[in-house]
Parts: C-alpha cells; structure tokens; sequence
C-alpha cells in the first residue's frame, strides 16, 4: 500500500464537529428508514425519513444539511442498506422513488435558508412560527412535486395518476410530521450550540 | 435485505468504479430503450450480470419487493380511465413495461451491492469525487457504515422504552416527535465523542486510501458501460 509521504494536513475542528453532526444525522435517516407504519390504502407506509429531512435542515442549516442528504444518499447508492426496506444500491436512486431521494438535499437546503436566513446558523427554537410552518411546507411540496414528478416520467404515468399514486396516500402522514417537528423545534432541546 | 457477500467472482474481482459504470449505463439504456427488442435485450444482460455477481433473479427480486407493490399498482392505474372506455390498455401495457424496465435496474444494482466492499466503494468515491468534497463524502460513508448499527439499536432502544410505558397508546406524532427527539440526542451525545476523538487522532485531508487498480476484467465492463451509454445517446439526441 502506498502511503502518503506529505505532511498531515489537520482538518479544522469546526469542520470536524459540524461533519461528524451531519453524519450522525445521514445514519439517524438511514437508522429510521426500516421503521414503517402501514397506512390503508395506500401503496406505501409511512416512515420517519422526511421528519429527519425536516431536521436536518432546521439543525444544521442549510450547507451541512444539504451534505448530510448527500452523504445518505451516496451511502445508500454503494450498498450501505439506508433506503426504505433496509434496501441499497444505485438502482434504487433511479428506480419508482428516485425522485423523493433527490429532493432531499434540496428539501434540507430549503428549509435551512429560510429558517436560518442565510448560510449562519441560528437558534430555530427563535424563528417565528409562520417561518418554520412555512419552510416545512415549501419543502413538502418540493419533496412530493419532485417524486412525483420523477414518477410519472419514469412510469409513464399522466400527473394526476402519479399524484394519486405518489403523493395524495402521504398527506396525512406528512402533515403529522410536520406537526412532529414543530414541537422538537419548540422545546427547546435542539440548540445550535450542540452543533457549533 | 442483500449486502456484501465475500467471494470470487467475476464481479467481486472488478474494480468498484467500473461497476459504478454499467449500472449508469444500464440505468441509463433502460429508461431510454422502449421496444421489445430492447427490453428483451436487457433482461438477458440483466440476467448475465446477476451471474456474474452470483446472485439468483429470484433473490434479487426477493431482495427489490419493496418497489413491487408500486411497480405492479402503476399499470392498474394508468389502465383505469374515468368514463369509458374505462379501461385504456395500452396506456396500461405502455407503463407495465416502464415499470419492468425500472425493476430491470434495481435488479442489476443488486449485483453491485452483493460483490462491493463498503471500503472499496469509499476508495471509488475518494478518487472520483475530487477534493475536499469527496474526501468528506468517502469518510462519511464510512462512519455511516460503522454507527448505522448503533443507532439502529439506540432507535430500537428507545422504541421498547416507549412501548414499556405505553407510549405506543400516544398519538402518531407524539410518538414520531418522541422517537426523533430521543434519536437525535443520542446521535448527537455519540457525535460530540467522535468529533472529540477524531480531532484526538489527528482526523486529516491527507489519509492513505486502500488501493484500488483496474485490471484485465475491467477491460470489458467499461467497454459494456461505454456501449450502452453510447446507444442511449444515440437515441435521445436526434442525428
């Protein structure tokens, strides 16, 4: 094995702290991925994964959040079992749910920029309530348009049935967890500070 | 669930990013190919790289179910049309096909997972992705790999705790609050030990990486990557 003759080149310990945050976070998303609870008529459960989106987003802003989406999803594409169903692979990112995949980073770079107004992180327990309500839905949204999107496209479906198949089953779960991380958000217990 | 199995073959001996360019390949001619021909062209290919990868159609089917439920709804509702003729069929036929072609690729992708060490493909990304960028990632997926079993426990953890003081009779998002706040805690209690203990041990820019070589096998999975993605562009961009 070759090994690197240079001098070591320390990472900061800002930067360590706040990587090894987002990637507690990414594994958290791919440590929930199994836990689904059935949802009648519907093609697919519900899972905690887009409240940990959510989170991600609102703790660790919108840089850090985006990479720790990143980070779940490369791991996932080379064969760490982080998808839904302790599934892997890269197929998988351009398979039927390709498209909510992709939209997590963006989703979590969506809500940081609009909570923490910018690339510095702020407290989210201070930011107003229409604030988070409303970069929780925005990123729903961009969630649900992307899957579904992606959906129709690679099943060749018209909107309204990917709609219908891809995103009306999900609303009532969804809007619990946005309910859910508004009470996280509101207690208090996520300061920054744990993650500087 | 199909993870890496140590073996020798084929596959197992080829180099992670030549595999990382024929699933692209594959992903790519079999969401742009819709005739017959094609499709039945690759399900051939399809099944000759599970071979190579030693993993049997019926358990990479077994191990992709997941994507079945939805795979098989879609032809139903792309079928059904509200007023008559009710049913379309070709719009039917037309997404029963799309969805076969999708199962195509996440069977393909199996093969992938079953013959690639996680350390190998953390290599892969470190020489692909330049830079900073891709030194984090590949770290990353390393660290993801060695605590996804931890938090899997700390989750279930959590999860018997509720159950014991009837959290279970909670409503759905105080239950999902609960479990997310408790993770987080706990995930973030384990990160501030790991980024201690990273900075204690110098954590660089600069590590040394396993090797990683392409070889002989390699010669023909990247010309098979190259053909396919070289057929899709010839489809999409009009000559």
């Amino acid at each position: 094995m070759e090994t690197d003759q240079r001098g070591v080149e320390l990472v900061d310990d800002a930067v360590v702290h706040r990587f090894v945050h987002a990637v507690l976070l990414a594994t958290l998303l791919g440590a929930v991925a199994p836990v689904a609870i059935p949802l009648p008529f519907s093609p697919a459960p519900i899972t905690l994964q887009v409240l940990f989106v959510f989170l991600a987003g609102l703790v660790l802003g919108p840089v850090w959040g985006a990479f720790s989406m990143v980070l779940y999803l490369t791991a996932g594409a080379v064969g760490v079992p982080v998808f839904a169903g302790f599934n892997a692979g890269l197929g998988v990112l351009f398979g039927q749910s390709g498209g909510y995949l992709w939209s997590y980073p963006f989703a979590a770079a969506l809500i940081g920029l609009f909570v923490h107004r910018g690339t510095d992180r702020r407290d989210p327990a201070n930011a107003s309530l229409p604030v988070v309500v409303t970069a929780l839905v925005a990123a729903t949204i961009l969630i649900y348009g992307m899957g579904s999107a992606y959906m129709s496209l690679i099943l060749e479906l018209n909107a309204w049935e990917a709609i219908t198949v891809g995103a009306l089953p999900f609303i009532p779960g969804e809007l619990l967890k946005i309910a859910a991380a508004i009470a996280i958000v509101r207690s208090g217990r996520l300061s920054p500070n744990r993650v500087r | 669930m199909l993870t890496y199995v140590p073996d020798d073959t084929l596959a197992h001996r080829l180099d992670p990013r030549s595999k990382l360019a024929v699933q692209l390949g594959f992903a790519a001619a079999a969401l742009t190919h819709t005739s017959p021909r094609a499709i039945f062209a690759l399900t051939g290919l399809a099944i000759g790289i599970l071979a190579a990868a030693n993993v049997s159609p019926t358990r990479a089917v077994v191990a992709a179910r997941y994507a079945l439920l939805i795979l098989s709804l879609a032809p139903l509702l792309a079928a059904v049309t509200l007023g008559p003729p009710w049913i379309d069929t070709d719009a039917g036929l037309t997404t029963a096909l799309a969805s076969y072609r999708v199962l195509l690729v996440l069977l393909v992708s199996t093969a992938a997972v079953r013959s690639t060490r996680v350390r190998d493909s953390r290599a892969a990304i470190q020489r692909t992705i330049p830079g900073r960028p891709g030194h984090l990632l590949g770290i990353g997926v390393a660290l993801l790999f060695r605590f996804l079993p931890v938090l899997r426990t700390d989750i279930q953890t959590i999860r018997d705790a509720m159950a014991a003081r009837l959290g279970t009779q909670r409503r759905a998002h105080e239950r999902a609050g609960t479990i997310a706040l408790l993770g987080l805690s706990r995930a973030f209690d384990r990160a501030d030990r790991l980024s201690l203990a990273l900075r204690a041990r110098c954590f660089a820019w600069n590590p040394t990486l396993p090797p990683l070589s392409f070889s002989r096998p390699d010669i023909p999975a990247l010309l098979l990557a190259i053909t396919l993605l070289c057929s899709t562009l010839l489809t999409t961009i009009p000559l």
